[in-house]
C-alpha cells in the first residue's frame, strides 16, 4: 500500500508574537515540529511527504531557512495557500497512491500512521479524521482518488468535509503549538521525555543534551534537564537550568542565568542577566509568567547573532593579502581631505568632551554605567 | 504610628526610557534629587521601552536619594518595565507598589512596608464579633 502525506503549515492557528515564522517552523531542542513530523512519517513507511507553507510578511519571513533539508515543499502567499494545497493533493493522489494523509501544523502530534490507515480501511468511509478527547484534530486520511472529498476539506479550511467521516482516536502525544506557552511546553515535554521524539544532539550526562559544535566555556553550568544547540555558545559563569533550550547559534554571555526558557536561534543574551520563564528571540522576549511580550532594542541586553559572521570573517581574511600588497605597493597618503579631517576631529571631541547635558547631569554617565553593568557581578 | 510632613514627589516616567530620554529625565530631576532627604515615587505605568541606560538611571536616582537619607520607590510598573527589571535583576533592589498612591502612603509611616503588610493582614484576619 502506498501512503503519501501532505503537510500544511500556516499561521492561522498561531497566536505567536514571533512574526518571522509559524511556530511549527521554529526549532525546539534542535529541530522544528515540521522536521520531527516529517521524520516520523518517513519512518512509518510514508513514501512521499510534501509541505505547503504559507508565506508571512515577505520582509520578515524566510521559510527556506527554517525548513528541514531535502523536504519537498512550496512556499505560497496566504491568498493562494488553500488553492495550492488542493493542487498538491491532486498531484499526490495520482498513480498508485492508495491513501493521502492531510495534516495541518498547527498542532504537533505523534501520529501512529499504521493504526490510522487501518482504522480508515476498516471504517469503510471515504474520510477518516483523528480525534483527541472528542475534539477533532487537523489530521485527515483520504483515499487518493477522492479528490472531491479532499477539495471539500480544503475549501472549508479543515473545518469539515462532505459526508460522514470515521473518527480515529489519537492516543499519542499532542501539543497545540498555538502560542509561546505551547512552544515552551513542547520543549519541557521533550526534555522530560514525555514525547517519543528526543532532543537532537548527544546526551552528555543524564538530562543534558548538547549538539555538535556547541561551545560551553569553562565555568559555565548546565543543570539537567537542558539542551544546547549546534554552534551555540555558553560563556563562563553562565547557568542554564530547568528545561531550558538554547537553540543553534544562540549565545549566553558571562554570568547570565537562563531558567525555564527557550532561546531561539541566533539570539544572544547579555552578561549578568536573569532570563526566566520566557521564550526569547528575534529581538523580543515573551515572558510567560506575566503574559507580556517586550521588544528589546538594547543589544547589550538582548540581541541577534549575525547569521553570516563566519563568512564575513573568511571573506575579509581572504582579502587580507591583497590589501597588504596594496599597502606596500602604494605610498601612504599622509594628508587627509579637509572634510574628513574635520569629521574626525568632531568625532573625537564628541567622545571626549562632555556635552551640556552631561554637565547638567553631574556625575551620571550612562555609557560608563552600562559598561559596568556588563560585568555585573564583579 | 509615626508620620512625617516632608513632601513626596511623584513623577511619571516617559514612554521610552532610552539614553536620551534618561538624560532628559535626569536633568529635570536634578533639583529634586539635591534636596535633603528626598522622597520620590516614579510611576512607570506609561513605560513601553526600557533599556540598560534607563535601568542605570533608576539605580543612579536611588543611590542619590539614599546618599541624602531619602528613598526612591517605584509604582504601577507596566509589563514591559517589569520584564526588563526582572531581566536585569534590579527588581529586588527597589520597593515596588501597585499604585502611586500606595507608594506615597508607604512614606508616611515609620514601619517598613513588610511589617505594615503583616499588620494589615493580621487586622483583616480577626473575625468580626458576633452581635
Amino acid at each position: 500500500m502506498e501512503i503519501r502525506a501532505l503537510i500544511l503549515v500556516n499561521s492561522a492557528t498561531s497566536q505567536t508574537h514571533f512574526p518571522a515564522a509559524p511556530l511549527a517552523l521554529l526549532d525546539v531542542a534542535g529541530r522544528s515540529a515540521l522536521d520531527r513530523l516529517c521524520e516520523r512519517l518517513q519512518l512509518q513507511e510514508v513514501s512521499r511527504v510534501t509541505a505547503i507553507i504559507e508565506q508571512g510578511d515577505p520582509e520578515l519571513a524566510r521559510p527556506a531557512a527554517w525548513l528541514p533539508p531535502g523536504l519537498e515543499h512550496q512556499t505560497v502567499p496566504a491568498d493562494r495557500f488553500w488553492r495550492t494545497s488542493e493542487n498538491a493533493f491532486n498531484d499526490l493522489g495520482q498513480g498508485s497512491t492508495d491513501v493521502v494523509l492531510l495534516i495541518r501544523l498547527g498542532a504537533y502530534l505523534e501520529l501512529d500512521v499504521e493504526k490510522l490507515v487501518q482504522c480508515h480501511l476498516e471504517g469503510q468511509r471515504r474520510v477518516t479524521r483523528a480525534m483527541r478527547e472528542r475534539s477533532p484534530l487537523d489530521v485527515f486520511c483520504v483515499y487518493g482518488s477522492r479528490r472531491n472529498d479532499a477539495a471539500s476539506i480544503f475549501r472549508s479550511r479543515f473545518g469539515s468535509c462532505r459526508g460522514d467521516w470515521t473518527p480515529f482516536p489519537h492516543e499519542g502525544y499532542w501539543n497545540a503549538l498555538g502560542d509561546s506557552l505551547d512552544l515552551r511546553q513542547f520543549a519541557i515535554d521533550m526534555l522530560t521525555l514525555k514525547t517519543e521524539t528526543r532532543p537532537s544532539g548527544k546526551e552528555i550526562r543524564p538530562g543534558v543534551w548538547v549538539a555538535p559544535q556547541a561551545a560551553i566555556e569553562k565555568g559555565a553550568r548546565l543543570v539537567a534537564p537542558a539542551f544546547v544547540g549546534s554552534s551555540a555558545r555558553i560563556r563562563a559563569g553562565a547557568v542554564v537550568t530547568r528545561c531550558t533550550t538554547i537553540e543553534h547559534h544562540a549565545e549566553v554571555d558571562c554570568g547570565t542565568v537562563v531558567e525555564n526558557s527557550t532561546l531561539l536561534p541566533y539570539s544572544s543574551v547579555g552578561a549578568g542577566l536573569d532570563l526566566a520563564h520566557s521564550v526569547a528571540g528575534m529581538g523580543q522576549i515573551a515572558n510567560l509568567r506575566r503574559g507580556a511580550t517586550v521588544e528589546v532594542s538594547d543589544a547589550s541586553l538582548f540581541g541577534l547573532v549575525s547569521a553570516n559572521g563566519g563568512r564575513k570573517f573568511w571573506s575579509s581574511a581572504s582579502q587580507f593579502p591583497r590589501r597588504l600588497w596594496q599597502a606596500i605597493s602604494q605610498p601612504p597618503d599622509s594628508t587627509l581631505p579637509p572634510d574628513r579631517e574635520e569629521a574626525e576631529r568632531t568625532a573625537v571631541s564628541v567622545l571626549t568632551e562632555p556635552t551640556a547635558d552631561d554637565k547638567a547631569a553631574g556625575e551620571f554617565a550612562p555609557s560608563l554605567a552600562v559598561a559596568t553593568r556588563r560585568y555585573g557581578n564583579q | 504610628m509615626a508620620t512625617n510632613s516632608r513632601p513626596v514627589v511623584v513623577r511619571r516616567m516617559p514612554q521610552r526610557l532610552n539614553l536620551r530620554a534618561a538624560r532628559e529625565f535626569l536633568h529635570e530631576l536634578q533639583p529634586l534629587l539635591g534636596v535633603d532627604r528626598p522622597q520620590l515615587v516614579f510611576d512607570l505605568s506609561q513605560v513601553q521601552q526600557l533599556d540598560a541606560a534607563g535601568v542605570e538611571m533608576l539605580l543612579y536616582c536611588m543611590s542619590e536619594a539614599h546618599k541624602r537619607d531619602g528613598d526612591l520607590k517605584l509604582a504601577a510598573l507596566s509589563q514591559e518595565a517589569a520584564v526588563m527589571l526582572e531581566l536585569t535583576r534590579t527588581e529586588r533592589l527597589f520597593e515596588i507598589y501597585e499604585t502611586s498612591t500606595d507608594a506615597v502612603r508607604s512614606f508616611s509611616g515609620f514601619l517598613p512596608n513588610a511589617m505594615r503588610q503583616q499588620l494589615l493582614h493580621e487586622k483583616r484576619s480577626i473575625p468580626p464579633i458576633a452581635a
